[in-house]
């Protein structure tokens, strides 16, 4: 019997102790030796001194010994073998009877699960990569873009305005030049504010949709409305109801939808085209525009009493360059995210290059920052960006042969818009069309020159 | 419970709560032997590492054996993970800062720990720093640290911010 016994600890790589009831060892076959017997031991060592891990379980060990419980497992529990390996044990700990032996009061056994374990944990490992994968994907859009960098006294003053506001169900004006961040404080206070990670948050850019699109894409429409109407759609106030929709470019609302959007603010009801039922929405709603909007008003471009349903809580967000060291701070933080979205290790950047990007002006703000920490990372050639490598308007002009530089304003001036158009317009034909050429042409990013063509009506498939 | 030079060295269990992929082995390996690797590797069943902490000047120059216990899995609730709850003295709960479905996720590992040990003391870490530079504590952390009376600290194990610091103050609560 003894030697079966035997037979089967060997076979299964099973280690055993014995305890007295003062918990020193008593006996133990040579398994246990190789799992828990540190030479420098005394040879009669403590449970206590095998087992660090039994911190925190006197009680329990106790119970074991006075035999109120009869076992105590702890499954798993990871160590490495004498090549580096991880190994897995279940440690259980039983109660011995005392009519069986008057001395040996406590049974430690320790089995070796590490094939199973090995196996699990591959399969648990691949998984959770995916879920990873997909957390890092989601939080990108949604929670990397809420955070609000620097220190200085501009954006403290932000942060201060986005606490205050989220508490209160208010509507919310977000000012400043393009590129300031105005979406990424809008998706500050949702976050603030949501109670739970349902809240929705809709984002419209009223300058993207065209004015015949925009009604039925706000209020949504039942079927038969118009033409194609096949069937019913929930607008866009539908979808933000109990979070916030956040109107970006409101200064490019166009007048009869002005009035709408009125209307609704002030009911927070409306109905979809179409339709007969009225509908009532909970949401908060933050505008956003770089128009100077009493500047719109004047010019009757925009209407008064909607500037001042909109202006309950206004903030003028700060320009870049108005940020002084938040600047270093920013780009640190956008080398950091995008070196891993673009898979290189980078360390950090020059004092030369650090200097070039306190003395710029960007007038591009936050999202030219980013585009040319971007492309310096993709053609830095070491670890540290230099100056060289960020290639900032300046020395997109340096490119041009001074050709911008020779640009001068005509004494009856000129409109920005159209000369905006017209390069575009340029660049599309030079191109035929691909876009990709065509923002390089114009040093934009891809991003930004879709988002430009579409504002301007622009279509790449014309140009072929 | 033994003698040191000055005072009295206590041994005491802590574990590491959180979901999957917050950095909890990281943290610990950082604290525990100063060392970072970006490389994900899951945990199964429970790491064990010790640490001694100590003196500590404002509780009679007593000193500290943290055992820490690296939890896998505690997002399912099993009798094995009730049992590595078992005992300990306080916990380390940490967040995802990158991932805003770490903060909002269903915890009822936490409430199992809490019913298990109701005395533990708790410091609530928001790992990643280095990824999230915002210095404002996550929303949804807010009402669940103050419910469980616990200070929500960021932490980097990349660049080792305030790893020592959570275990220090976790060590000063535990003694004093």
């Amino acid at each position: 019997m003894d030697e079966y016994l035997k037979q089967i600890l060997k076979t299964k790589r099973i280690g055993f102790a014995v305890f007295n009831e003062n918990l020193q060892l008593l006996g133990h076959n040579f398994r246990f030796t190789a799992y828990r017997m540190p030479a420098d031991l005394t040879p009669q060592p403590s449970l206590w001194q095998l087992f660090s891990l039994l911190t925190g379980s006197e009680e329990t060990i106790q119970a074991i010994i006075t035999g109120r419980k009869s076992e105590y497992t702890i499954e798993k529990v990871n160590s490495l073998d004498p090549a580096g390996r991880i190994t897995y044990h279940n440690l259980t700990f039983y109660s011995l009877p005392s009519h069986v032996n008057k001395s040996e009061r406590l049974l430690c056994l320790i089995d070796d699960v590490t094939t199973q374990a090995a196996l699990e944990q591959q399969i648990r490992q691949k998984n959770y990569e995916i879920q990873l994968v997909k957390a890092q994907l989601l939080s990108k859009d949604q929670f990397l873009a809420s955070g609000l960098l620097g220190d200085s006294e501009p954006i403290r003053m932000v942060r201060e305005f986005v606490h205050k506001v989220s508490n209160h169900n208010t509507t919310i004006l977000l000012q400043g030049e393009s590129g300031t961040g105005k979406s990424l404080v809008a998706r500050l206070i949702h976050n603030a504010a949501a109670t739970t990670d349902k809240s929705p948050f809709v984002e419209i850019n009223c300058a993207a949709i065209p004015e015949t699109l925009l009604e039925s894409e706000l209020f949504g429409y039942e079927k038969g409305a118009f033409t194609n109407a096949l069937s019913s759609k929930q607008g866009l106030l539908e979808a933000a109801d109990g979070g916030t929709l956040f109107l970006d470019e409101i200064g490019e609302l166009p007048s009869s939808m002005q009035v709408k959007l009125l209307t609704f603010l002030e009911t927070m009801r409306f109905r979809r085209l179409g339709g007969i039922e009225e509908k009532r929405v909970q949401l908060r709603l933050v505008a956003a525009t770089n128009k100077n909007l009493k500047e719109a008003i004047s010019q009757n471009e925009f209407r008064q009493d909607l500037f001042y349903r909109i202006n309950v809580a206004a903030l003028s967000l700060p320009p870049l360059r108005d940020l002084g060291p938040d600047v270093i701070i920013l780009a640190e933080h956008f080398m950091r995210v995008l070196a891993i979205d673009l898979k290189k290790e980078m360390e950090g950047f020059s004092p030369a290059a650090k200097q070039k990007l306190g003395n710029y002006l960007w007038p591009g703000n936050v999202r030219e920052l980013r585009n040319v920490i971007e492309r310096a990372i993709i053609f830095a050639t070491g670890d540290i960006i230099d100056a060289s490598d960020l290639l900032i308007m300046d020395d997109f002009a340096d490119l041009g042969n001074g050709l911008t530089k020779n640009i001068r304003l005509p004494e009856e001036g000129l409109s920005l818009e159209e000369v905006e158009r017209d390069l575009l317009n340029q660049s599309l034909k030079q191109s035929h069309g691909n876009q990709s050429q065509a923002a390089r042409l114009l040093g934009l990013s891809l991003d930004t020159f879709r988002y430009r063509i579409h504002k301007y009506g622009l279509t790449p498939e014309n140009y072929r | 419970m033994t003698s040191a030079q000055n005072g009295v060295v206590y041994s005491k269990k802590i574990c590491m709560l959180g979901t999957f992929g917050v950095g909890k082995s990281s943290l610990v390996k950082r604290f525990v032997h100063g060392i970072f690797d970006d490389t994900y590797l899951s945990t199964i069943g429970v790491q064990i590492y010790e640490k001694h902490l100590g003196p500590f000047p404002g509780a009679c120059s007593n000193e500290l054996n943290l055992v820490i216990w690296d939890l896998a899995n505690i997002e399912k609730l099993t009798s094995a993970t009730k049992t590595y709850f078992g005992g300990a003295a306080a916990a380390i709960v940490v967040f995802d800062l990158t991932r805003h479905q770490t903060f909002d996720e269903k915890r009822i590992y936490l409430q199992a720990f809490r019913d298990k040990n109701p005395r533990a003391t708790y410091i609530f870490a928001t790992n990643k720093s280095d990824l999230f530079a915002t210095h404002e504590v996550p929303a949804p952390l807010t009402a669940l640290a103050k419910s469980y009376a616990a200070p929500c600290v960021r932490t980097s194990a990349k660049t080792g911010e305030n790893v020592a610091r959570i275990f220090q103050m976790l060590g000063e609560s535990l003694l004093t």
